[in-house]
């Protein structure tokens, strides 16, 4: 298994009390998988992303439990040079805003030359071949010359090439892409994506990708963790989610896409507000929202149970909800 | 060539849209009575008739040259029908925003008309603007950045009263309010409170009341759900449609994801670089393109169905948008089009039915601005 987190949990200090961001995510990524991690604004993926990066600003941030194995050794032990040996190197991150991810008073010959002089080594004048290299094999037309160019001179398409380009350079183990094409228009996305599936064949990488839009889900991933409020609620390879969820809040999701058959009706509409991370509800934190809740579901917080070998789900009732 | 035009000239016979009949007004007082008259179901409320906006580009701090222009709608035409929703779809850059501000007259046009009820309101100014203004509202994106945080909600839905008196009296305002809350699924007790105070979805809500709160015909809306969760999204779509149907409400519903625009609208215009690329009803548009763009876009949304990935099939453009500061000349979709002859880069092609299917009455026959119109079903592609 290249990456195995198990029971993480971080929580942030906050005005009015702690946030608890993280609550227990158990997830595992092998090489050459891509999984999914869905979940709205406030669910804690980003947080979970960036604990396993290291890159988690603590404080405000507090890592106050669980295991971040990665290749068998944990992460959550090794100290900070250590750490910044693996990162860039061996495990590395594709952000969702390019421009503000890039350091706009450097060229990105000079940016992503910088990966191989800090890990690699290498001189300057390489490291340039390189970077023209790099930005060949992410499509950037006329590298050579567009090496020398700074970020606000490229698209939006283009500058998240060259994000991949970054992300990819010392040919990595792990990618974590966090939301990479949420800010491209859809013709552009379509090409972003399909260069990131194709490269991360070719170099076997294990890819986690952090995103709310269900659509980039199924065309890309092969196993999807669907995150609410901190937790992993349900975990199952792609197409048997589609097919039938196991978790009233994926069934939630699922249902309150436009359907073609539906047009004129109603779309189906998860009541209420996804939860305060300060304040999340006791027993399952679905429950509030949830169409399925009984009396249980308020005081006893579901387990991941296990649904079979492969899937598993944070739900009292995950034989009802699959039945439908 | 019948339906061709040099390029650059601009378009202007549009068989698509109907008639404008243009109100015969002498006065003010005229102006502001025909805006008042009722409009019947299936009539053209709102006739946009080839809008052009270009904004100056400019060099030099003291003595300004204008050096160029960034035409961000150039000679657009399409109409609004009473009750219905038409959709607008398009990447960034395409224009669609500048539309919506020309329909609300935030911007003035550069050449064209926009006819509300019969009468130019790009023309109009004083009593007949701030009329029309009335019946022409907005929704906008970003339910953070378009409410005032140092306003209670009760201002905020009650502001329009101040500058339109003549639909709420003073004393009578505060009950307004509360009405407006109570339709658009808010407490009504939350009045005195403060924007911060709410999520974004009951943010949106709160912007949607203030659309609401003069009684307009005409709500523009700007990607309205876009900066919501989607759990919420579905929420504050259903609101909408219940708002239209009581209040016989014609949208404009702008917005770049494409499912959602099909599920709300009746119509729907695609367009690419300040131009109409094509328009029709959502099933002409989704089932049966013929714009190698609208192909193009339909065919790069995600499917949320993991089993439509292996047979899909997909048309991945090559390139950006270009600057709509320097398009390129005749077809503005030539550069990126795997279609493209040199007739693309000489003549524009008109937004019309294309000539093959004048005759048929397929639902291919509505207005596609390409040449090499052709119908490809890249939705349901097995």
């Amino acid at each position: 298994m290249l990456l195995e987190v198990r029971d993480l949990r971080v929580e942030f200090r906050a005005r009015d009390g702690v946030a608890h961001a993280v609550n227990g995510v158990t997830c595992q990524v092998d090489a050459g998988e891509t999984l999914a991690v869905l979940g709205e604004s406030g669910s804690g993926k980003s947080v979970t992303a960036q604990t396993v990066m290291g890159i988690l600003d603590t404080p405000p941030g507090r890592i106050t439990g669980g295991e971040i194995l990665f290749r068998g050794q944990d992460l959550l032990k090794l100290k900070e040079d250590e750490r910044r040996r693996i990162r860039g190197a061996e495990m590395a991150m594709i952000f969702q805003d390019a421009l503000s991810a890039l350091n706009p008073v450097l060229t990105v010959g000079d940016q992503l030359g910088e990966m191989f002089v800090v890990h690699l080594g290498t001189s300057r004048k390489d490291a340039r071949a390189r970077a023209v290299e790099l930005m060949d094999r992410v499509r950037i037309p006329a590298a050579a010359q567009r090496v020398r160019d700074y970020p606000h001179q490229f698209s939006g398409g283009m500058r998240q090439r060259i994000m991949i380009a970054m992300a990819l350079a010392l040919e990595p183990a792990l990618v974590i892409a966090d939301e990479p094409t949420t800010a491209l228009d859809v013709t552009v996305q379509a090409q972003v994506m399909d260069l990131l599936a194709e490269l991360q064949r070719e170099y076997r990488m294990g890819l986690v990708l952090i995103t709310h839009d269900l659509g980039v889900v199924a065309d890309v991933a092969d196993r999807i963790a669907v995150m609410y409020a901190g937790r992993i609620v349900e975990s199952a390879p792609v197409h048997d989610l589609y097919k039938a969820p196991a978790h009233p809040y994926t069934r939630g999701l699922l249902d309150s896409i436009p359907r073609l058959d539906l047009k004129g009706r109603e779309l189906y509409a998860i009541k209420g507000l996804p939860p305060s991370l300060t304040r999340i509800p006791p027993g399952c934190a679905f429950h509030p929202r949830c169409p399925m809740a009984r009396d249980v579901c308020r005081t006893d917080p579901p387990p991941l149970y296990e649904v079979d070998e492969q899937r598993g789900s944070a739900c009292h009732f995950w034989r009802e909800c699959l039945d439908g | 060539m019948a339906d061709t035009t040099k390029a650059g000239e601009p378009t202007d016979a549009t068989p698509n849209v109907s008639d404008v009949r243009v109100a015969e007004v002498k006065s003010e007082e005229q102006a502001v009575a025909a805006l008042d008259e009722h409009v019947d179901r299936g009539e053209p409320i709102l006739q946009v008739r080839n809008l052009v906006k270009h904004f100056p580009l400019t060099q030099g701090i003291l003595i300004k040259r204008q050096i160029g222009a960034v035409k961000a709608v150039d000679g657009i035409s399409f109409d609004l029908y009473q009750g219905e929703t038409l959709g607008i779809v398009g990447e960034s850059g395409c224009g669609k925003s500048t539309v919506a501000k020309l329909l609300m007259n935030l911007e003035r046009a550069t050449a064209g008309e926009i006819f509300y009820k019969g009468q130019d309101i790009t023309k109009l100014s004083g009593r007949a603007l701030k009329a029309v203004r009335r019946n022409i509202q907005m929704i906008f994106q970003d339910p953070y950045t378009s409410l005032n945080p140092r306003m209670t909600v009760g201002d905020i839905i009650g502001e329009p009263f101040d500058i339109h008196p003549e639909v709420a009296p003073k004393g009578d305002r505060r009950r307004r309010v509360k009405e407006l809350l109570d339709v658009v699924g808010l407490n009504p007790e939350y009045i005195n409170r403060y924007p911060h105070q709410f999520s974004g979805g009951q943010r949106q809500r709160i912007g949607i009341a203030r659309g609401l709160a003069l009684n307009p015909e005409v709500i523009i809306c700007d990607e309205p759900v876009s900066a919501l969760d989607v759990s919420v999204q579905a929420q504050v779509i259903n609101l909408m449609e219940r708002l239209q149907d009581e209040f016989n409400l014609s949208y404009i519903f702008i917005a770049h994801d494409l499912s959602i625009v099909r599920h709300i609208s009746d119509r729907v215009g695609v367009m690419y670089l300040g131009r109409m690329a094509e328009i029709g009803t959502d099933e002409q548009i989704y089932d049966h393109p013929t714009h190698p763009y609208t192909q193009a876009l339909l065919s790069a949304v995600p499917v949320p169905d993991p089993d439509a990935r292996e047979h899909r099939d997909r048309i991945i453009l090559t390139g950006d948008v270009p600057s709509p500061a320097n398009p390129p000349s005749g077809c503005r979709f030539r550069t990126r089009c795997w279609k493209a002859q040199d007739k693309c880069a000489e003549e524009t092609p008109l937004l019309a039915i294309p000539e093959r299917f004048k005759s048929s009455d397929s639902p291919a026959a509505h207005e596609s601005a390409c040449h090499f119109a052709e119908e490809k079903d890249v939705v349901h592609a097995a």
